[in-house]
């Protein structure tokens, strides 16, 4: 284990990125072969069986939206029937259709794709280019995600990890990989805030850097918030000016929403360093008389900061949140560490600097500074680094299902992992010879608001009359942030059997099946 | 790795189960947040499982993760004051063996059990109960276990869950007439 190669993938909604511990002890951000250090997290399936990753992928997707995929992880390890999947499908220009136990399906060209077989085409893509600049085979790998991310989102990152060929050394906190890259090697002793603004999360938390522990006192998020919705917003705002101009709604079609979205990011960027942008997508669409129209319109900051000051505004109360949990105020807060693109957009600094008052650090790329801090964890686990403790905690209460539609909290979020919690169950009926536990992870009292993990059977144990039989039920919360649940009779201390009944995530064997078939694709490589 | 370090693994990890969380985390029981917190970090970078990924011995792995776990529930139950006072409480009693850990009782039956009630309509009623109690109507929650309690009078459930809303309201009726006094 000690000389194969580890590398740190930051998997993002919008981009990723891939690094590595030089055997200097320097963080090397990879390029690809055109020099490249950041990759669309974008799946274009072409014609033929190759599959084309990133940026390539990412300006062909107008060309042949229904077989490019983006945004892929904004469904990992969610249900058929959830929110996030709902607004998916009416955005997204690919088909999501529904598969076994409500998991998620994406059909392309007839063939059915689970969404960790998506995200791992993007893996592979990393470690494909990794293994190519380093010339070895790259074969583990510490992967971040969201602070916020749930156990079956969680499951289904070291799923596509595996599918990708990869042994996931660790799932980590992308926050908390970020605090690592800006410590590594500086000794620090610091309250530090990590706000990292993404394509499509806002993640916020709250460390104590000690010289070789760094603590995660709290984490708070907000898994619909995002710099998409900053350009939707634009394009919300360019759909109503064209319609006023010519009574047409851009909307009905897809492929002119597309070319918008582009239009829309391209002006956000844009005006991160200019005063004004000028937007001109030509030939969007014709007029009922057959007339080819072109769409420019002219956004300033001003009217840029005006449509998206209500989102800013909601990352702060997120922040209220996690340094309350955390018992410190703004002001003990010595550093704060930018993360996401989406951090780049003056407003966003502005804010942040206000809020905390301070000005945030600006010598780390926001863009890189997840992948790094994955890579010197993933250096630090195969022990070529002295390494850093890191202690996380988990962002969401761990809740079973009581009756009537309730829930009662196991582990209060903000507990530190790895941690075990038990509770005492009794049997309610004479001879009951099975106890069935509901788990769930969120913030409402309400089953039906909680994300469910799965429902425990549990049986086994001895007959004997109601409340006689103490059940001890376990719930383990790993260092990646993933739950287990065992039982057993607390009398004779004997195991009780577990089936596992609901569950979107991938099977044992599936895995392998899989695994095969993402091994087996061939990817495709751009013209750069 | 230190043959000393073994021996103190294989040692702590047989007697983990006995110990109380002082115990745990070398402190006194006068111990001060701090002296927690600071005791939290010294011991996890003694036993932090990541210092031994891909080491060859799983059980002794294992054994790491075990007490590394066993760390991190003292912490959790001894930084927060709440936790921490009944947690004293607890191990200064009589069965003082039985509560080294922080259980949790089960407090409503689970969501799946079957029989929690016999019939529907009492089904029905001690749900709508437990909705009210949580929406903090007190008195709509003790009149639907009343009436859960006329369709099956034996229920334990119903019976321990009308006595707690009783007392609550008894409570809040107190609360209320000494703030208008």
């Amino acid at each position: 284990m000690s000389d194969a190669i580890a590398v740190g993938i930051d998997l993002g909604t919008s981009n990723s990125c891939v690094s590595v511990v030089t055997p200097s002890g320097r963080p090397l951000v990879i390029p690809n072969e055109w020099g490249e250090t950041v990759h669309a997290s974008v799946v274009g399936f072409l014609e033929g069986g190759a599959v084309l990753v990133g940026n390539e992928a990412k300006r062909r997707m107008a060309d042949d939206p229904r077989n490019t995929v983006s945004s892929a992880k904004r469904i990992i390890g969610r249900y058929f029937f959830s929110e996030e999947v709902r607004r998916a499908r009416e955005r997204m220009p690919y088909e999501i259709v529904e598969g076994p136990n409500h998991s998620v399906r994406i059909k392309i060209r007839d063939q059915l794709y689970t969404v960790p077989e998506i995200s791992a085409l993007v893996l592979k893509e990393m470690k494909e280019l990794a293994s190519t600049h380093l010339s070895r085979e790259v074969t583990h790998a510490v992967i971040t995600c969201p602070a916020y991310f749930n156990d079956n989102q969680r499951q289904a990152t070291r799923d596509a990890g595996r599918l990708a060929g990869l042994e996931v050394l660790r799932i980590i906190n992308e926050p908390t990989a970020a605090a690592l890259a800006y410590g590594y090697g500086k000794g620090l002793s610091q309250k530090v805030a990590v706000y990292d603004l993404g394509g499509g999360t806002f993640d916020i938390s709250i460390l104590e850097l000690g010289d070789d522990v760094y603590e995660v006192l709290s984490t708070a998020g907000d898994t619909y918030l995002g710099g998409d919705d900053f350009d939707a917003r634009i394009v919300d705002y360019l759909v109503a000016r064209f319609r006023d101009r010519t009574g047409i709604d851009l909307r009905r079609n897809t492929w002119c929403m597309h070319r918008l979205k582009e239009a829309a990011e391209q002006a956000k960027i844009l005006l991160s360093t200019e005063e004004v942008a000028d937007v001109v997508v030509e030939r969007i669409c014709k007029d009922p008389s057959g007339k080819v129209l072109d769409l420019r319109d002219r956004i300033t900051r001003q009217q840029f900061v005006t449509m998206v000051l209500d989102l800013v505004q909601r990352t702060f109360k997120v922040c209220d949140e996690a340094l309350q949990a955390a018992r410190l105020t703004a002001s003990e807060i010595d550093a704060v560490v930018l993360v996401g693109g989406s951090t780049r957009v003056p407003i966003v600094r502005e804010g942040v600097a206000h809020y905390f008052g301070k000005e945030p650090l600006g010598d780390i790329d926001p863009d890189h500074v997840v992948a790094v801090g994955a890579a010197i964890h993933a250096a630090s686990l195969m022990g070529k680094e002295a390494g850093t403790v890191l202690l996380d905690v988990t962002p969401l209460p761990l809740r079973v299902a009581t009756v009537g539609g309730f829930t009662e909290v196991v582990l209060e979020k903000n507990t530190p992992i790895p941690i075990e919690r038990s509770k005492i169950f009794t049997t309610s009926r004479d001879g009951q010879e099975k106890v069935r536990i509901e788990v769930l992870q969120g913030e409402s009292a309400l089953a039906a608001e909680c994300e469910s993990l799965g429902s425990f059977e549990f049986s086994g144990f001895r007959k004997a009359n109601r409340g006689e039989v103490e059940i001890e039920v376990v719930f383990e919360i790993d260092n990646n942030g993933i739950v287990n649940v065992t039982a057993r009779d607390r009398e004779t201390g004997k195991q009780a059997h577990t089936t596992l009944r609901l569950s979107s995530g991938l099977s044992a064997e599936e895995i392998e099946e899989k695994a095969r078939r993402i091994q087996g694709v061939r990817l495709a490589r751009g013209t750069g | 790795m230190d043959a000393a370090f073994r021996v103190e693994v294989e040692t702590l990890a047989s007697i983990l189960d006995h110990l109380d969380y002082f115990q745990i985390l070398e402190l006194e029981p006068g111990a001060t947040y701090r002296d927690i917190k600071i005791a939290y970090h010294r011991k996890s970078r003694i036993f932090h499982p990541d210092r031994f990924l891909g080491h060859a011995d799983g059980d002794f792995v294992a054994k790491v993760l075990a007490i590394h776990k066993r760390i991190t529930e003292a912490y959790t139950v001894l930084r927060d004051e709440q936790s921490r006072r009944q947690y004293e409480e607890r191990i200064s009693g009589p069965e003082r063996e039985l509560h080294l850990r922080w259980t949790l009782q089960q407090e409503e039956p689970p969501a799946a059990e079957e029989g929690i009630g016999t019939t529907e309509k009492g089904r029905k009623l001690y749900g709508a109960a437990l909705a009210e109690l949580a929406a903090g109507r007190l008195e709509a929650a003790e009149r639907n276990l009343k009436m859960a309690l006329v369709f099956e009078p034996n229920n334990p459930h119903y019976a321990r869950k009308a006595e707690e809303v009783a007392r609550l309201r008894r409570a809040s009726l107190l609360a209320g007439s000494l703030s208008s006094t």
